[in-house]
């Protein structure tokens, strides 16, 4: 797929080391907590107060562009993906009065929505489809966050090349907009593999490294230092703003 | 109402300050630009990414086994191996790259930083601009600045003699008439677009004030616009480092460090 020779190498040299991006001296020094407070500013300057734009169908991308890490290959993924993920179940835990083990069909049954948005990469390009899903907000309502919650913090099946597991991670005001899906289908078709089956998120407000594909749990926690590199994803452990409403 | 020689005060310190600082920041703005953009080498005129509506775009390729760096302008391929698509990648070699590593920020491939001092930077460029236009209308060097409508029929015979095709300037204040359209230009054209250009780009703020997105055609058309209004303020800036060496170098770096200026013949004082 032409997607690049360029996001490839972007790739190659952020994970080169294994345990982070290559850095140069300047971006590495005592400046860099200068230059990560950035974020902080973006976001109490923009937070989101609004609704993403909505589409016609007649912007739909068929071909939805296929983006992130490697489509999972290992022998659970494999196993959920040959049984059409009759087995999969969706954990709900952490700070959770009511934990939740959810099937594919329990999922729908809270009620699904569909909603045609731009998908806005980092890299800079767009790409709008139609997703269809249970708002993230009744999921977690079904488990009942504890008072101490903060964050809903999503594990994922998917890891990259040196093993490290991909997750993302939304402040529970982020996950209560009404926009952001647990998205099940893509333009009227059940999620296929390469696009984040059974379960992935959509937050249209947000840039597309937060949208995590290939979702096994979501845990409810109080904090995200800890967990990983202790910036709240995968893709944040290596630099990118957690907020990336721009 | 010339007086060469005499030296004027034209350059109040947080007006002095504010032009270093942005100084600084478009430099880091101009090169972590170009490694934010070196992710996705094309620029589209529409709202969703569109090959069909493509303006430009970088790439490379092998051709008989040797990496070919290209430009596509407008459907029109130019080969541009070490310049553009296939370029030098910051850590001593050459790769598949929009923009060498020489002018990025950080040199080798990495968005993640490239954002955080373009995010970074442009928090600074919007502090230095904000606080300039304040102190500027204090001092009332922004009145001075400003391109009138008694300053238009000026602007052809500034133009001419420039082009030594005319002895003198017209009388003028403290800045001519072209001084003052092109200070005009940056200060409430470019430095406001290449703003909102850049927020129309986050989806958060498409979000937030949708109508901004709407305005610039969508979102690959603003970040169209965007690279479009850098390089119209490099070109900017390219001519601005010009004139500052042909009018007097050592007075004109005099005036911006301590505020000083002497003045030379054909010279306007005040408005």
């Amino acid at each position: 797929m032409k997607r690049g020779l360029f996001v490839a190498s972007s790739l190659a040299a952020l994970g080169a080391s294994g345990c982070g991006p290559i850095k140069d001296n300047l971006t590495n020094g005592p400046f860099r907590n200068v230059l990560a407070s950035a974020q902080w500013y973006n976001r109490m300057a923009i937070d989101t107060r609004g609704l993403a734009r909505l589409y016609p169908d007649s912007a739909i991308d068929r071909n939805f562009r296929v983006n992130g890490l490697d489509t999972p290959s290992d022998d659970r993924y494999k196993r959920l993906e040959r049984d059409g993920f009759r087995d999969y179940r969706l954990v709900v835990d952490g700070l959770a009065e009511r934990p939740q083990h959810l099937s594919l069909a329990e999922l729908r049954a809270i009620g699904t929505l569909s909603q045609t948005t731009r998908h806005d990469c980092v890299e800079g390009w767009s790409a709008i489809g139609a997703w269809n899903g249970v708002r993230l907000a009744a999921v977690l309502a079904l488990a009942r966050p504890k008072s101490t919650a903060r964050f809903c913090i999503f594990h994922c099946f998917d890891r990259d090349s040196s093993g490290q597991p991909y997750y993302e991670s939304l402040g529970l005001h982020q996950a209560a907009h009404p926009q952001t899906l647990l998205a099940l289908d893509l333009n009227g078709a059940a999620l296929d593999p390469d696009h984040g089956a059974p379960v992935r998120l959509r937050i249209p407000t947000q840039l597309g490294y937060k949208s995590a594909k290939w979702i096994s749990r979501l845990e409810l926690a109080s904090t995200l230092s800890g967990l990983y590199g202790g910036s709240g994803g995968y893709w944040e452990d290596q630099g990118y703003d957690w907020y990336a409403g721009i | 109402m010339t007086e060469p020689g005499r030296d004027v005060y034209r350059h109040g310190v947080a007006e002095r300050t504010t032009h270093w600082l942005w100084a600084l920041a478009l430099l880091v703005l101009f090169m972590s630009g170009l490694q934010i953009f070196n992710a996705a080498p094309y620029l589209d005129a529409s709202d969703k990414s569109d090959p069909q509506r493509r303006v430009l775009a970088f790439d490379a390729q092998l051709v008989a086994g040797q990496p070919v760096g290209t430009t596509t302008v407008f459907g029109h391929v130019l080969h541009t191996t070490h310049l553009f698509g296939y370029t030098d990648d910051g850590m001593g070699g050459e790769d598949e790259r929009a923009f060498p590593g020489w002018i990025t920020l950080p040199g080798p491939q990495d968005l993640a930083d490239g954002r955080r001092w373009h995010l970074l930077f442009a928090w600074v460029l919007v502090f230095a601009f904000v606080v300039y236009l304040i102190a500027a209308a204090a001092r009332g060097t922004l009145r001075e600045l400003v391109l009138r409508p008694s300053d238009l029929p000026k602007l052809l015979p500034m133009q001419l003699y420039y082009l030594r095709l005319r002895p003198h300037p017209p009388p003028h204040g403290t800045y001519n008439p072209l001084q003052k359209a092109t200070y005009t230009l940056v200060f409430f054209v470019f430095f406001p677009l290449l703003i909102l250009t850049g927020l129309a780009l986050g989806p958060g703020v498409d979000a937030t004030v949708p109508w901004l997105t709407v305005v610039f055609g969508g979102r690959q058309f603003a970040r169209l616009w965007h690279f479009t209004l850098m390089v119209l303020l490099f070109g900017y800036f390219g001519t601005h480092l010009v004139l500052v060496v042909s009018t007097g170098f050592w007075n004109n770096m005099r005036s911006m460090i301590t505020g000083w200026y002497r003045l030379k013949e054909g010279d306007g004082v005040g408005p």
